[in-house]
């Protein structure tokens, strides 16, 4: 049995489900007691203050609570509200955090969640809308994910606070009110970190697009169904990458447009796009293109909507990839 | 002027809005800053004011929840013009100035690849599936940007060569083309379709020649002899002695020999074929050329052969002599990369004319491939008759 | 240190105006006319107008978020024409409409506003000292609100500005509020000026309801600072009448305020307050303080069609990648 719940509810769900499961798991950040997002939305109300924190605005005290807490065998889910406001703290969550069970020798596990809304498409500008799962995928020993669809959300927020290792799993606020079928609570299930899903099937072209990008992905394969047959793939995880699957889509259609909205430079489709380069490069049969945030601070105003990934930018590079 | 009203977005992260009451009736005259209407949106509900003064229009049920932006009323200076309005001239975000055209994909790096070498252009995917079918990419013409080959150039090449509709019937036996099979396979499509190979035939009166073999004091095989007048034609024409490196015909001093000789299949019903090389024919004697051939085609048949008997021709003699019926003329297919190759078949007795007498003699039919990219008709014709001379006249033949 | 009339005057006079203006922006949102955030600053307009209104064009001004510092550069002869273009994305815009409502004014050295909260204190300390550096007496105006204090570079900037005697003037507005936590919960002092007392730093608390008796303290801690007497805490016990940004709810804690509770504060509005004691102390009529409302009222229409008759800023990429780096 299943219902339809919003993206974000689905995400509260599954905090719900597992602080009712584990004694261990709280919530810590700025004014989730009163939910200034949806998915800590009454939690306060039924596990207390005390696995409910709310921190005053000062970012390393608050992450330093999720980060000795986890040390301690706690699993805190911290929560920067906005993706950009992990750089206030940065060192803390990305080379302390990567860094801690390696470097350590392997004693000790550091299971800690860390979420926060991001993207475009709120006329914010650069400090609200940057995406940040690029920068974090770029240090090590950190796993990094981001969900699609309201049944992935909620099995990888499950996924990521069961995991015994740093998990950055931000969420796009574009899709917060997108609508789709959770099973029941009854029903327990997890969506596996590190696997990729092929959200739509196809053969002449492959697009690996991810959480509101997805969704415009899927409207453009839609538009172009009896042009070119697209094949839709949300990676789902960044850090551990699912190759496997994306190799496998490219056996069959052998070109690949990477949507991640992100910089250009240095971004986690570039990161890819080498890896394709390297592990599947006679399976090309056109360079792997990148529609991505071009190199500038996302601006705000109505500039948006045409320089981040959008449908019309999608389209064009499959039309291009196809030639 | 009729002007649209839209959902306003009146928070961070409002995506859409219900209208959960009008707050004036449809067609009112409404003025600057009147309340409108409640809107709810995921969290919060509002009274939204009228950002103009005008009659207005209501496009939305109480009730009903729309996204941000969408039209959701419209403001005319008159109920007249309000009649007129439709939602279909508002499907843009109202009056902006024109969106920029979209940006090349991955922005401000280059869509196009700056042509840095004059290389063909050819996709990883294309490259692959050409050389496991044996198809010379270099003889296409690319279909994909910049004139790229790409894959379907590939398949469109191969299906023109491929015959798709398979008989019915019980199958004595299925031959897989690869192993030797399937290198033979791939190496001789690969040659028809990368050059530009055509044959000539004709026959060479052999009588005397054979009289002269019977008159020498060891056996020697024809196929010696022919190597030997092989040499002979090439010091007149030396450009039927050469290969195709790129864009390039090398022309060699040695003259290597190739030798096509007919081995023991994969499977039962095939058969294999090995190119065995004897090098530097120049330099050898008849005897030379006899013993060293005899010794070649042992070691290629026990499988006894090195690398050395295998690579390296300049010049193919393909023979069917003994096998085919007498007087068979064919169309060989050339050793790429070589030039030219020549393949005679079994001798036949004819009448011909000798002066003006009709004579029985024992002609000899030969043909002659050869690449008209390297050698013109011109000097394959001379290559022809110096080679037929040397075997009508063979006394040359001998050192 | 006691205020002139005419200084008086002009309090009260930026007091109207930030009233009005802020009010023109609460109205803009619910018409539609607004994108992107507003946090609105009803009762708590004066703490700005107080600390600004004497400020010279050459101090450093960071104004504070709450009321996207209208009320602040409105007293320091910034035209907020330009900052309403900008908030509506507009070309005229200060920042030719690409930082959403992030201003910048440079040639009035208000040189940025960011959403992170605290993001004010580095560079107050690089302002402080190059002006202490410059020896000409410019001042650094540093004004954030009680959830800022929380950062722990609010404490790094009270530290080296009390250490090099670096002129500025740390102003706190504190509401209360931070979204919906409250500063009872987040400090363990009542007083966020006491954060000064650990630094040596001179420190004072002030009514900020009360525009005058926020800019007296104000004009004192500009004058020490000009003078080279080095940093004062100034922290101003205000109000939010309102929920922190249009679009969230009004919570305090996880509970919402009540309408009693709400009402209870408004009786402290600003204005109020104000109004009455100029009133009182006979300087001016109802009369008077209505045609300052008029004029404000006026000065406000005039901003709001700069911006509606504005066009909408859309460069074409390639532009917008060039103005990535300076020449």
């Amino acid at each position: 049995m299943s219902r339809i719940i919003t993206f974000i509810d689905a995400i509260q769900e599954a905090i719900a489900e597992e602080m009712r499961a584990d004694e261990s798991v709280f919530v810590v950040g700025q004014d989730v007691r009163g939910a200034i997002f949806p998915h800590t939305a009454n939690l306060v109300e039924q596990f207390g203050p005390d696995r409910v924190v709310d921190t005053p605005i000062a970012e390393s005290g608050m992450y330093g609570v999720a980060f000795g807490a986890a040390q301690e065998g706690m699993r805190p889910i911290c929560d920067f509200m906005f993706g950009g406001f992990t750089y206030v703290t940065f060192s803390e969550v990305s080379v302390t955090t990567g860094q801690y069970h390696f470097l350590h020798g392997s004693q000790k596990p550091l299971p800690l969640v860390i979420t926060a809304g991001v993207g475009t498409g709120q006329r914010l500008a650069n400090d609200h809308a940057m995406s940040i799962h690029g920068t974090f995928a770029h240090h090590p020993g950190i796993k990094v994910a981001m969900p699609s669809t309201p049944y992935d959300a909620k099995g990888m927020f499950k996924a990521a606070i069961r995991d015994n290792n740093p998990v950055v799993i931000p969420w796009h606020m574009g899709i917060m009110m997108l609508k789709g079928e959770v099973p029941d609570p009854s029903e327990d299930y997890l969506v596996p970190l590190g696997s990729a899903d092929v959200k739509r099937e196809g053969s002449e072209v492959t697009v690996l697009a991810n959480s509101l990008q997805l969704q415009h992905a899927l409207k453009v394969a839609e538009a172009l169904v009896s042009e070119i047959s697209v094949e839709v793939i949300d990676p789902r995880s960044f850090v551990p990458f699912d190759m496997d699957t994306l190799l496998a889509s490219l056996a069959k259609t052998n070109r690949l447009v990477i949507v991640d909205e992100d910089w250009e430079s240095g971004g986690f489709a570039a990161t890819v796009s080498a890896r394709v380069m390297e592990q599947g490069f006679d399976l090309l049969d056109a360079p792997v293109l990148r529609v991505t945030l071009p190199n500038m601070p996302v601006p705000g105003g109505y500039m948006e909507e045409y320089v981040a990934p959008n449908p019309e930018r999608i389209e064009a590079a499959i039309r291009q990839v196809c030639a | 002027m009729v002007k649209a009203y839209r959902m306003p977005k009146l928070a961070m992260a409002m995506n859409e809005g219900t209208v959960t009451e009008w707050l004036v009736e449809d067609g009112a005259f409404v003025e600057l800053a009147q309340p409108l209407a409640t809107v709810e949106t995921e969290k919060v509900a509002y009274e939204v004011e009228s950002p103009e003064a005008g009659y207005f229009r209501r496009m939305l049920e109480e009730g009903d929840t729309v996204d941000c932006d969408v039209v959701i009323g419209f403001f005319g200076d008159s109920l007249e013009e309000l009649g007129e309005a439709t939602l279909d001239e508002f499907s843009d975000l109202g009056d902006q100035s024109d969106t920029p055209e979209a940006i090349d994909t991955a922005s401000d790096s280059p869509t196009h690849e700056k042509n840095f070498s004059e290389r063909q252009k050819v996709s990883p995917a294309a490259r692959k599936k050409a050389t496991q079918s044996g198809i010379n990419v270099s003889t296409l013409q690319g279909t994909g940007p910049d004139g790229r080959v790409v894959l379907r150039d590939i398949e469109t090449a191969l299906v023109s060569l491929q015959d798709l509709s398979l008989p019915a019937g019980t199958v004595l036996a299925r031959v897989p083309m690869t192993g030797m099979r399937g290198q033979i396979a791939g190496r001789m499509q690969q040659s028809l379709l990368a050059g530009a190979q055509l044959t000539a035939n004709w026959e060479s009166d052999i009588t005397e020649l054979l009289a002269l073999k019977d008159n020498l004091p060891t056996r020697i095989s024809v196929n010696s002899l022919l190597v030997r007048a092989l040499v002979l034609a090439i010091r007149e024409v030396p450009m039927a002695n050469a290969c195709f490196e790129g864009d390039s015909i090398i022309l060699y001093e040695s003259i290597n020999v190739g030798i096509a000789i007919s081995v023991e299949g994969d499977s039962t019903y095939d058969t294999g074929l090995k190119v065995g090389v004897l090098p530097n024919a120049e330099s050898l004697t008849l005897v030379e050329i006899d013993v060293q051939l005899k010794a070649l085609i042992d070691r290629i048949r026990n499988n006894a052969a090195d690398s050395k008997d295998l690579v390296g021709s300049t010049v193919t003699l393909s023979s069917t002599a003994g096998i085919g019926p007498p007087g068979l003329m064919s169309t060989p297919i050339l050793n790429s990369p070589n030039v030219a190759l020549l393949g005679p078949s079994t001798p036949v007795k004819r009448p011909v004319v000798v002066g003006d007498d009709i004579v029985v003699r024992t002609l000899l039919p030969l043909s002659f491939t050869f690449d008209h990219r390297a050698l013109d008709g011109e000097p394959a014709a001379r290559f022809m008759r110096a080679l037929h001379d040397v075997l009508e006249s063979p006394a040359g033949l001998l050192d | 240190m006691s205020l002139s009339l005419a200084q008086k005057k002009l309090l009260f006079t930026n007091l109207t105006r930030a009233d009005v203006f802020n009010q023109m922006m609460y109205r803009r949102m619910m018409q539609g006319k607004l994108i992107g955030f507003y946090h609105p600053a009803e009762g708590g307009i004066a703490p700005g107008v107080g600390a600004c209104t004497f400020l010279n064009q050459d101090d450093n001004l960071s104004p504070h978020h709450r009321g996207h510092g209208i009320a602040h550069m409105l007293c320091k002869g910034i035209d907020i024409k330009y900052y309403l273009a900008e908030h509506t994305g507009k070309v005229s815009g200060c920042c030719q409409g690409r930082s959403a409502f992030h201003f910048s004014f440079p040639d009035h050295k208000v040189y940025l506003m960011s959403g992170f909260i605290g993001y004010n204190f580095a560079p107050v300390v690089g302002w402080g000292w190059a002006a202490k550096r410059r020896g000409q007496g410019q001042v650094v105006m540093n004004c954030s609100g009680d959830g800022s204090y929380g950062q722990g570079r609010a404490h790094e900037a009270l530290l080296m500005a009390q250490n090099w005697q670096l002129p500025v003037i740390f102003f706190c507005e504190n509401n209360g509020m931070s979204i919906f936590s409250t500063a009872n919960e987040m400090h363990p002092m009542p007083d966020i000026a006491s954060l000064a007392d650990g630094f040596g730093m001179p420190s004072v608390v002030v009514d900020g309801q009360n525009v005058f008796e926020v800019a007296e303290a104000c004009l004192g801690a500009i004058a020490s600072a000009r003078k080279g007497d080095g940093p004062t805490f100034i922290e101003a016990k205000t109000l939010r009448f309102k929920e922190h940004d249009i679009g969230t709810p009004d919570l305090s804690g996880w509970t919402e305020r009540s309408e009693d509770e709400l009402a209870q504060l408004r009786e402290r509005d600003p204005m109020k307050v104000a109004t009455e004691i100029v009133l009182a102390e006979g300087w001016m009529t109802t009369d008077d303080v209505d045609s300052i409302r008029e004029a404000a009222l006026l000065e406000v229409a005039k901003v709001e069609a700069f911006a509606d008759e504005s066009d909408i800023s859309r460069p074409p990429v390639e532009d917008l990648l060039q103005a990535v780096f300076a020449e």
